[in-house]
């Protein structure tokens, strides 16, 4: 199988106020590239080996979700893969962290990108129920889809 | 009195942790094992329409979004006095065994499995489901992967949707399947009873045919003679879609037998002024602390207490399998297909892989029923037999999981009330981790010894965080810090994410 395509995968959970962060700029990101490029975009709400499994057959990953890394509120942040597990629900408490995870997928066959990174958007109120973003998040936003955008269209102009 | 935490939430001060309490001759006295709770979840419910929840309450958890739909589903059941037709029950059934199957895999690969296949003293970095590969075999990582593929796969077509499923509905199930569909469910159900014979096979080869390793699960540094709930059929064998709660006490006689509908008549909550969350107990027995035994109303709600209460498994590999395990712990018969329990705690992940084969059996059993493919899958609720409040239950991978909604008469909900799989455990977590705590702290024994022991007493109840708290960023560092009785740092151990 080869792989073609990117797949933006936005993390954590919408009704918990700021943790849905993530899934709100991927699909922004998605609103504004679809049009140009082969583009999936996907929600998911724990990391570990579904988010392996959810980058399986694309060429490309980006993935972004909330952070608690102690930086103001709304500060955005891109990961090297090596520091993949400092975001907020890239691991899964019931399997494993995703560098364990990518390293079973490549120990099993699955076809996986060959470039992924990942983004990370300070939280402030992340266990509280709520469908509303903190004003520092919200904020924090358009400047996030920005930068994302940025990010892919030079993978892509580089491929 | 000293204190010793173990917070794997390294920047959330004060959530989600392991307290060690070390009295004065620096013995443990006590362990607390804290998490924090999801905040507003009841007012963020209240106000809406009550057909909301079963979409609502599967984003509560990441790992078994299925088990809250499911139980959301039945309490909607018994909200608008809806009986679902019996192929909506079966395709529910149907969609939950799927689930079980990767469940249950992937906690005996990935999370449970690394401690006995790659070992209890392995470095951390091994014990992993890497490590089970690289011991068992590199196809095994291939098996894993492609056991939870098939098995997403039948989720995401009869539930509506990948990850969150929807077609969850009063009175039956939005989706009927077809017949080709049928016929791949049937041979995905085949492949998952090879996979999960294969588990066992493991388990055996490496487990019990090992002397330390059997050793370790049948020691007594996890074993709680508390009582064992679970959900019964009507031949009083284990269900997870269905059924009354059986309660057996700690000598394996029957204590209590209730629908989940009078739940609140049999558990109450106890309330401790240092954790969020509540000690769920049996109210008949009554509180008597973190104390196993006939007397406290300590209860356990785990795949191991499950099969505590069965009269035998109701598929026939899956009950050789409870038979063998029972009879290599050398217990007795009780009544013509049931044993006295087992309260070795660690047998949990013996028991999970016993309930994998019975998911895979019972896959098979409903994708041969000729009523799976009826396109009967709902009766549509009838506004004359509405009744404005239910209690939906089911067995979640981690326990017991009851949702309890209250509607006024246009159905929009006033009261929402839910007891998870993990929180009916909350108790035996703490005494196992107690135990840990007991036999490791004060020897000298070496810091990875103390860390993943404590782990492992945690790990093996599989406790679902995200349910009713929110959990860990990152990876889980472990902190354990030992003080005197005057709060001195005598010693700290840490595990780097």
């Amino acid at each position: 199988m080869r792989e073609t395509g990117t797949v933006i995968i936005g993390m954590g959970n919408r009704l918990l106020s700021d943790d849905g962060v993530g899934i709100a700029v991927a699909a922004a990101v998605a609103e504004r590239l679809k049009q140009y490029m082969n583009l999936t975009v996907t929600e998911l709400h724990i990391g570990g080996i579904r988010l392996m499994e959810a980058m399986a057959g694309f060429k490309r990953a980006v993935v972004v979700d909330a952070m608690l890394s102690g930086a103001p509120p709304g500060t955005v942040r891109r990961f090297d893969p090596k520091d993949f597990v400092t975001t907020k629900n890239t691991f899964s408490s019931h399997d494993t962290d995703f560098a364990t995870a990518y390293d079973l997928g490549r120990m099993a066959g699955v076809p996986l990108p060959e470039q992924v990174s990942f983004w990370g958007i300070e939280a402030r109120e992340f266990d509280l129920f709520g469908e509303r973003f903190t004003d520092e998040v919200a904020a924090a936003v358009p400047g996030a889809v920005n930068l994302i955008v940025a990010q892919i269209t030079e993978w892509e102009g580089a491929a | 009195m000293a204190r010793i935490t173990i917070d794997p939430i390294t920047r959330l001060e004060g959530h989600g942790r392991i307290d060690i309490f070390l009295n004065d001759q620096g013995m443990v006295e006590n362990t607390f094992f804290q998490i924090p709770e999801l905040r507003g979840f009841e007012q963020f419910c209240v106000g809406r329409m009550a057909e909301e929840m079963p979409v609502i309450t599967n984003r509560i958890c990441g790992v078994c979004p299925e088990a809250h739909h499911l139980a959301a589903t039945k309490a909607l059941d018994a909200v608008f006095g809806a009986e679902p037709t019996g192929a909506a029950k079966k395709l529910r059934e149907l969609l939950y065994m799927a689930f079980f199957v990767t469940d249950h895999t992937t906690h005996f690969y990935a999370l449970g499995g690394p401690d006995f296949i790659v070992g209890p003293d392995a470095p951390p970095a091994e014990r992993n489901i890497l490590g089970v590969a690289r011991k068992v075999g590199l196809e095994v990582a291939g098996e894993v992967i492609a056991c939870r593929k098939r098995n997403h796969e039948i989720i995401t077509f009869l539930g509506g949707k990948s990850i969150h499923p929807v077609a969850g509905v009063p009175g039956g199930w939005s989706r009927a399947i077809t017949s080709v569909e049928r016929t791949q469910i049937e041979d995905i159900a085949r492949r998952n009873i090879e996979f999960a014979i294969f588990s066992l096979s493991i388990f055996e080869r490496i487990v019990l045919k090992n002397p330390l390793y059997l050793d370790l699960v049948t020691s007594d540094v996890y074993l709680h003679r508390t009582y064992s709930m679970g959900t019964v059929d009507a031949g009083n064998r284990a269900n997870f879609y269905d059924g009354m709660i059986r309660v057996v006490d700690p000598e394996g006689a029957e204590f209590i037998k209730y629908n989940p509908s009078e739940y609140r008549e049999h558990i109450a909550e106890r309330v401790e002024a240092w954790t969020y969350l509540k000690y769920p107990y049996l109210k008949k027995v009554g509180w008597k602390g973190l104390t196993d035994g006939i007397g406290s109303g300590i209860y356990t709600a785990t795949p191991l207490s499950r099969l505590n209460v069965s009269e035998g498994m109701a598929t026939s590999l899956a009950n050789a399998e409870y038979q063998r395990m029972y009879e290599t712990f050398g217990c007795k018969k009780i009544t013509a297909a049931r044993y006295e329990p087992i309260h070795h705690r660690l047998a949990t992940h013996w028991a999970r892989l016993i309930e994998l084969l019975y998911s895979s059996e019972r896959m098979l059993e409903l994708a041969l029923d000729p009523e799976i493919t009826s396109p009967e899958t709902r009766n549509i609720p009838d506004p004359a037999r509405f009744v404005g409040e239910g209690v939906g239950s089911v067995e979640a991978p981690r326990g017991t999981l009851t949702h309890h909604y209250v509607t006024d008469e246009r159905g929009v909900l006033t009261k929402v009330n839910m007891i998870v799989g993990t929180t009916n455990n909350y108790a035996p977590i703490s005494m196992s981790i107690k135990r840990a705590a007991e036999k490791l702290i004060t020897g000298n024994a070496p810091d990875e010894s103390i860390l993943n022991r404590v782990e492992m007493a945690f790990r093996l109840y599989d406790p679902c965080l995200s349910c009713a708290t929110h959990f860990l960023p990152g990876k889980m560092p472990l902190t354990v810090s030992i003080r005197d009785s005057q709060g001195g740092l005598l010693r700290e151990m840490r595990r780097k994410g």
